[in-house]
């Protein structure tokens, strides 16, 4: 209710600033009805990976596109999974904007939810159901965007590119984006990229931080395995296999990997010290003093933990399996760690590294197969990047944008790769919301009011970079 | 470490059976300025004797985690432990939780597969049977009375007072070791299962037979 208070006075406050005539002609008030429906018709459709069934969402996009004299164009190595690209064209003086959202979502464990998980039931103020965060909001937020500026009759300095995506949530048979970027990249290639991110966070009913992410870990999944004589569980033996691997995985668990800060996570620090509370604010300025680093690293560790990771590759066990008998020693035992580097790490080197913290030869790292290739972080300086900032300043008044590094991993791993200067952004979430609500939650939801908001944020930031001055 | 009379003449009576180095360790077992050593070497490389020398701690199962991106809440090993007969039981688990020292850690006991039972004694006459079936049988053989380091379903009979006792095949020390019970590649050398089968017959025999 108090988010909702502000919201409106902002919107009264936006009248005021001084804006390009396409600005000018959108009522946010009036979009808010057709945003909602698409919303919860998205919702709506079951896209749960897996299987996915994303050509569901795509039937209804294409409809909802063509109707609007946007033509489409789908990509499909499933035809359950279909991905489906738009194309608004522009004369050609720039290099296309990508703009996209997966169409897929999570599972759902039905007997924990409070609600219809795909009835996107209204309910204090939120829109409630599985895909509401991740990512039906970002994909109704770059569909809207695509229709303004087609309503709006501007010409555009650069192509944009609708995508909607299958299979980002797991994708182990390729149907998503390695399908686009393989088969398909001239559809899709850009400058610049738009895609999904944490977003921006409210405190004390205002949006505090507007969160751009430039970056991300990549993870690189390894199994430990070690291995010993088997035999009776009577009998210790100095190589037992769940022995080794145990002290194996604690001198992992615990290993602090070195802390390295990279632009974004720099600026990242370095802004959220001049928002933040005297106390935090120090901590993360102690980041950098080689006095100080430590104290503030193992604070953060206890109770930021998400910062922690930001400052480090991270090295988790997430996984244990050994064992046929409670009285049988076996020969085998092996762990799962689930391992997000930061993205400009020497992997050979840093599982040499991880070999010697080990210190055991009975103990081998396996590599699993790496979902996400590595790429350098987006830059800082691009017209992109300052439009996001310009979107951030002209909707969320008085708010701090923050460029980030997700300790997650997205598709625009792929894009970044390839070379798109790629930015993710999201809705304005509560801490609490961001806490209990969010991404993979049984509970999943997003507070109206966001969805409006963010909306009208990525249309912002699309229209100042595509649409001729 | 510690010896309980069986153990004590078990391993006395093993040495003067034993090569002069395998005897120099087992006599050294009993002094506690040369145990130590001797410890080391069969922690290595004689693991059944090992065991009958203290309470042993043998982790045999892990489980744990939901997915390998998911920090899951819960994580569980299984301990095999198996305690010496004389064994404090509550005191050996108190120090055991200091040992752990970590408070996010608890121990929960599994159920008591077997009872507590006082040893079988050797002077009986199905004892005395065994000896001279062994002798018999094997020509200067050692008989040696002694205490498994597992557990049988024995403990639940001399827990009701039946005197119990335990035999097997002959192994050499390589298959014991290797090749032993619970092990992925178990096995037993076929002149051993007969000649096996041919010892418990005449055991039960001369035991049951009327003569």
């Amino acid at each position: 209710m108090r988010l909702l208070g502000f919201l409106l006075l902002s919107a009264g406050a936006l009248a005021a600033q001084p804006k390009s005539p396409q600005t000018k002609a959108i009522d946010w008030g009036q979009q808010q009805a057709e945003i909602l429906r698409h919303f919860r018709a998205l919702v709506q459709i079951d896209t749960t990976n897996p299987p996915g069934n994303e050509t569901k969402a795509v039937d209804y996009l294409k409809k909802v596109l063509e109707d609007e004299g946007i033509p489409t164009q789908t990509f499909a190595l499933d035809p359950n999974r279909t991905n489906l690209v738009a194309r608004l064209k522009g004369n050609g003086s720039k290099k296309p904007l990508l703009i996209m959202a997966h169409t897929d979502t999570v599972g759902v464990q039905r007997e924990k939810w409070p609600v219809d998980p795909f009835g996107a039931v209204l309910k204090d103020g939120y829109v409630w159901g599985r895909g509401t965060t991740d990512d039906k909001d970002k994909l109704v937020a770059v569909l809207m965007s695509m229709l303004l500026i087609k309503r709006s009759g501007a010409v555009l300095d650069r192509d944009l590119i609708f995508l909607a995506e299958s299979g980002e949530e797991a994708d182990p048979t390729g149907v998503g984006i390695r399908f686009m970027v393989d088969k398909h990249f001239d559809q899709i290639d850009a400058e610049f990229a738009l895609s999904e991110g944490p977003g921006a966070t409210i405190e004390n009913g205002r949006v505090a931080t507007v969160q751009i992410t430039t970056t991300e870990k990549i993870p690189r999944r390894v199994r430990l395995v070690a291995n010993g004589t088997s035999g009776h569980g009577s009998i210790p033996r100095l190589d037992d296999a769940v022995t080794h691997l145990s002290g194996a995985v604690e001198r992992v668990g615990t290993w602090q990997t070195p802390m390295r800060l990279n632009d974004t996570t720099r600026t990242y620090f370095e802004k959220l010290a001049t928002i933040s509370s005297p106390e935090k604010a120090a901590r993360y300025n102690d980041l950098l003093n080689p006095q100080r680093t430590a104290a503030a690293q193992r604070y953060l560790a206890e109770f930021e933990p998400i910062h922690n990771s930001m400052l480090r590759t991270s090295v988790v066990p997430t996984m244990l399996k050994a064992g046929i008998g409670p009285n049988v020693i076996p020969s085998e035992a092996e762990a799962s760690i689930d391992i997000r580097t930061l993205p400009d790490e020497d992997i050979p080197q840093f599982m040499a590294q991880m070999t010697k913290i080990i210190a055991d030869p009975a103990v081998k790292i396996e590599p699993l197969y790496a979902t996400r290739p590595a790429a350098p972080p987006s830059r800082l300086d691009t017209e992109m990047y300052h439009a996001l900032e310009h979107a951030a300043n002209r909707v969320y008044p008085g708010s701090t944008t923050l460029p980030t590094m997700l300790t997650a991993s997205t598709d625009m791993a792929q894009l970044r790769a390839k070379g798109i200067q790629s930015y993710g952004i999201g809705p304005a979430l509560s801490s609490d919301d961001f806490a209990n609500h969010a991404w993979h939650s049984d509970v999943e939801r997003i507070p109206e009011a966001s969805l409006y908001k963010f909306v009208e944020f990525t249309w912002n930031a699309v229209n100042e970079i595509a649409v001729k001055k | 470490m510690r010896l309980n009379d069986t153990t004590r003449s078990y391993f006395e009576k093993l040495a003067t059976i034993s090569s002069p180095e395998d005897a120099a360790r087992y006599n050294s077992l009993l002094d506690p300025k040369t145990a130590p050593a001797a410890e080391r070497y069969l922690a290595e490389h004689d693991p059944s004797r090992y065991s009958m020398l203290r309470t042993s701690i043998v982790p045999t199962m892990l489980k744990a985690g939901i997915g390998p991106n998911v920090i899951p809440s819960e994580a569980e090993a299984t301990i095999d432990i198996r305690a010496l007969p004389d064994e404090n039981v509550p005191q050996f688990f108190a120090e055991m939780t200091k040992k752990i020292g970590d408070p996010a850690i608890k121990i929960a006991p599994l159920p008591i597969a077997h009872p507590p039972s006082p040893p079988s004694s050797v002077n009986t006459e199905m004892y005395r049977i065994l000896e001279q079936v062994s002798k018999k049988m094997y020509p200067g053989v050692t008989v040696l009375p002694t205490m498994t380091t597992g557990s049988s379903d024995k403990a639940q009979l001399r827990a009701k007072g039946m005197l119990s006792y335990g035999i097997g095949p002959y192994a050499s020390e390589a298959d014991t070791a290797q090749y032993g019970a619970h092990g992925d590649v178990e096995r037993l050398l076929e002149s051993s299962l007969y000649n096996f089968v041919e010892f418990d017959w005449n055991v039960v025999t001369e035991v049951a037979a009327k003569k």
